[in-house]
């Protein structure tokens, strides 16, 4: 019997999937009995491109759900998409959280029928800076490598030979490397905001390496790791307290260093300077419409407030369309970074989007994503 | 049928994006980022943006009339066979391996094909690799000194944030265009003669220029001269997706380029085309005036992915696969060789029975990619700047403006795609001199019609209207047109 508030270490009986999953496949354990027996109609897994890219697709077949374990740590996506109109569980980083919440509570999709496995997270690397990286500071080669862990406060790549190379996290970012802008100054590390809070963080002793600590947020994670136990899918025991110590532990030096991270990524700017800060940053804009279409919570739809802006011939080195969407999205923004990731002209939207997102959202006492209890500041009504 | 997936190259250029195209159990089809494409690390342009409504997917056609594609095939081979003096076309918008399937045919026929781009008979062909394979994208970032002869924002958007790093990486960056660019330190007009002395490029410069059909031969080699006698390195964008690959795969000698060919058809010296992938309603300047050419063909025979509107006119529509679910391999401006996840060979298949009726091989994708690998991977496989080979060319003064109203070619008019931003640009003089009202509209009128367009206003020199889309009144790379305000 799971109940909320359950932590518990544990992974799946399945050897192989044991074996093959970054931390005892309990994720992808959960997922194949939630559709194997019937909990959800679908799950989402992440699909290998190759060792530093994944793409999200829907999936009922329970051996797909299996075979998807094993997934390095991919940029945030757009989860919720594949929610909609389905009864569907899913794998999910803390942003991947928030998104799915915020269109939640938009009625894009009904949470009722979503299943969330939240998974931590200490930040997400683009697969093309990763490979310069490997190169250029590891001295190693992409193609060699076959997993990577961020602990104590370095970046370790492991190799097929079996050798691990660590790197301060620190150290990569001065160079230029490291996790993605928005990574730097993210304070969600534990998906708190999911149906179950899964990772390694607390995983110790002989467990190390091979089981995911799991944390019962709600009823529907209950559900979730209840319906793996029936399955025979995973095997679980309760946490040590020492175990939740450390995770805690782990989570706090994760979060101020988000939060020391945040007051360098953000210095003040004058008053007087911010008109031509913002012309500046956006003048390379070619409105290609890249930022609207990934945007894990905008739930506006090709015809908004911000697309009437949408064009050349009225605004080119100071676009309306992205004020509008600065101060639209400044409620549910939730700084995955997506926007700035796929920006043709490298402009660093999420960043501009935080300048005025975060400090309406402090003031508000609002965080986006996490839980249907608090509905947005902006215009949604909620039932 | 589950959702599909496909790993493939934006065919809007020669930059070589990659991207997702994703088709649903409906058939509907969605881009997503493929961020690990070193090209463009999963980031697309607005044309890549719009790809969806890009494949229509074609239809076989027999004379007029729906038909299975081994109709067609058939009734091309009937058409064809023992028919003297057939001209082939294609301008490098598939993949290398249907490519030289379609130059299996042509060998059939006893003929070559052509890539459509003029230019590259008058330069020595010392210098085609060169013009074919550019600087690897990297290496723009570290460039001391960059001069602009295209503008980046409408025709390679790729290339803006490369030239933003370089920027950031301390290089200067001048430019050539018509108009003022943002990202530019320098905007110029300098006479081409005095392109040595006044622009200030040396061996760590990099000349961004392009080559397309309608690319003037002398400025071609007004630039490569610039690059032999300063040292600096040269980069010749393409309009279409394997444009460096079909160059580096065809046989250069007696090709022709695409006015060529259209002023053949007129001449009545040719009168049957095969094209593959390459519709010249789309590609010339003025759709009207190519169909009355196009008109005059004895046959016209098309083998497509694309539902392009120059099948209405064919004899015989050969259609293939979508480009994405195509098996096969581009290779992108910097020569790096690019390969799409697709499985289907379709268009092969298709090209290998049409070679074999015709009396010449029968081949396979497998046999067609390994020849590409054998000629072109090998050399190709590390992008890398090759030093230019020829010496400086004799040139004369590149053709001037014969018109007031110039047009931008951007992957929208290359493929005369629907573009929200449909608009000319003029400077704030013609809008005084005209009276131009905001929010209205300019009337513009040559000898080859009259169009309606929105405008916008940028600093653009004096007379000056340039457009981003075909236009029906356009008749060439310049049109004089008269301006109005409506």
């Amino acid at each position: 019997m799971a109940n909320v508030g359950d932590m518990v270490v544990g992974y799946a009986t399945d050897e192989n999937v044991r074996s093959r999953g970054a931390s005892g496949g309990l994720v992808t354990a959960v997922l194949a009995a939630a559709l194997e027996k019937g909990l959800v109609e679908n799950v989402v897994v992440m699909k290998h491109i190759n060792e530093f890219e994944a793409v999200p697709i829907i999936t009922d077949n329970v051996e797909e759900v299996l075979a998807s374990t094993g997934s390095l740590h991919s940029v945030p996506v757009n989860l919720a998409k594949y929610a909609v109109g389905r009864k569907v569980a899913m794998p999910a980083k803390p942003c991947d959280v928030q998104a799915v919440i915020e269109q939640g509570k938009r009625e894009m999709i009904d949470l009722d029928n979503t299943y969330i496995v939240g998974l931590n997270c200490g930040g997400s690397m683009h697969p093309i800076t990763t490979k310069k990286m490997l190169v250029e500071m590891y001295d190693i080669d992409p193609e060699d490598v076959i997993g990577e862990e961020i602990e104590k406060g370095k970046l370790i790549f492991k190799t097929k030979n079996g050798e691990e190379k660590a790197i301060a996290i620190d150290e990569l970012e001065e160079a230029g490397f490291g996790r993605r802008e928005s990574c730097r100054f993210c304070t969600l590390k534990i998906p708190v905001n999911a149906d179950l809070a899964c990772g390694n963080w607390g995983v110790i002793g002989d467990m190390a390496g091979n089981a995911t600590f799991c944390q019962v947020m709600n009823e529907k994670g209950a559900k979730l790791l209840e319906n793996a136990i029936e399955a025979g899918r995973i095997e679980v025991q309760p946490a040590s307290d020492k175990a939740i110590a450390i995770r805690d532990k782990v989570n706090s030096v994760m979060e101020d260093l988000g939060s020391y991270l945040e007051k360098e990524i953000f210095p003040e700017i004058p008053d007087e300077e911010r008109m031509q800060y913002y012309m500046d940053q956006m003048e390379n804009c070619i409105d290609c419409g890249a930022c609207k279409e990934v945007c894990p919570v905008c739930a506006c739809g090709e015809d908004s407030k911000c697309t009437m802006f949408h064009s050349l011939v009225d605004n080119y080195k100071m676009s309306m369309y992205h004020l509008v969407r600065f101060m639209h999205l400044s409620d549910s923004c939730i700084a995955c970074g997506q926007c700035s990731d796929v920006c043709p002209s490298d402009i660093p939207i999420t960043l501009l989007q935080s300048r005025f997102s975060i400090p309406s959202q402090r003031r508000r006492n609002y965080q986006p994503g996490m839980n249907l209890d608090t509905p947005p500041f902006f215009e949604v009504m909620l039932k | 049928m589950k959702e599909m997936i496909y790993q493939t190259v934006c065919p809007g250029c020669n930059i070589g994006c990659g991207l997702y195209i994703r088709e649903n159990e409906e058939g509907a089809l969605t881009v997503d980022f493929m961020k690990s494409s070193s090209a463009n690390l999963g980031k697309l342009c607005r044309f890549g943006m719009k790809l969806p409504h890009h494949y229509s997917k074609a239809t076989s056609m027999v004379d007029g009339k729906e038909a299975d594609i081994d109709a067609a095939v058939k009734a091309a081979s009937d058409k064809l066979k023992g028919t003297r003096n057939v001209t082939m076309l294609a301008v490098g918008a598939t993949t290398n391996e249907e490519h030289l399937g379609f130059t299996k045919i042509a060998d059939a026929l006893g003929t070559v094909v052509n890539t459509g781009i003029g230019a590259y008979e008058e330069i020595p062909s010392e210098c085609h690799p060169s013009i074919s394979q550019g600087i690897p994208l990297d290496d723009i970032e570290n460039a001391g000194r960059i001069a602009l002869f295209i503008d980046p924002y409408v025709q390679y958007p790729l290339l803006v944030r490369r030239l933003l790093a370089a920027k950031k990486n301390g290089a200067t960056i001048v430019s050539l265009t018509c108009c003022d660019l943002n990202l530019a330190d320098e905007n110029v007009s300098i006479n081409p003669a005095d392109y040595k002395t006044e622009l200030g490029l040396d061996s760590n410069s990099i000349i961004i220029t392009d080559v397309n059909p309608h690319s003037d031969a002398e400025q071609v080699k007004n630039l490569l001269n610039l690059a032999l006698v300063t040292g600096s390195k040269i980069m010749f964008m393409k309009p279409f997706v394997n444009s460096t690959g079909v160059h580096l795969l065809g046989k250069s000698a007696g090709q022709i380029g695409l006015h060529d060919i259209m002023d053949g058809i007129n001449d009545g010296s040719i009168k049957t085309l095969v094209t593959l992938n390459s519709d010249l309603l789309e590609l010339m300047p003025n759709t009207a005036d190519a169909a009355e050419t196009l008109e005059k063909l004895d046959d016209l025979v098309v083998i497509t992915s694309i539902d392009g509107p120059v099948n209405e006119m064919a004899t015989i529509v050969i259609a293939t696969e979508p480009l994405y679910a195509k098996a096969g391999s581009f290779m992108n401006v910097e020569g790096q060789v690019l390969n799409n996840s697709g499985e289907s060979t379709v268009g092969i298949d298709a090209m290998s029975t049409l070679s074999q009726n015709l009396g010449g091989e029968a081949f396979d994708f497998q046999a067609m990619h390994s020849k590409m690998m054998e000629s072109v991977v090998r050399k190709f496989t590390a992008p890398k700047y090759s030093e230019l080979e020829c010496k400086v060319m004799e040139t004369a003064a590149p053709a001037e403006n014969s018109g007031n109203l110039i047009s931008v070619y951007n992957p929208f008019m290359w493929c005369n795609q629907t573009d929200d931003n449909d608009f000319v640009i003029v400077n704030m003089n013609m809008v005084d001199k005209l009276g131009l009202q905001k929010g209205g509209m300019i009337s513009l009128t040559s000898d080859a019609g009259s169009v309606n367009m929105r405008y916008t206003v940028r600093d653009i020199p004096d007379g000056l209207i340039l457009t981003m889309k075909k236009l029906p009144v356009v008749t060439g790379n310049t049109t004089e047109v008269k301006a109005e305000a409506v």
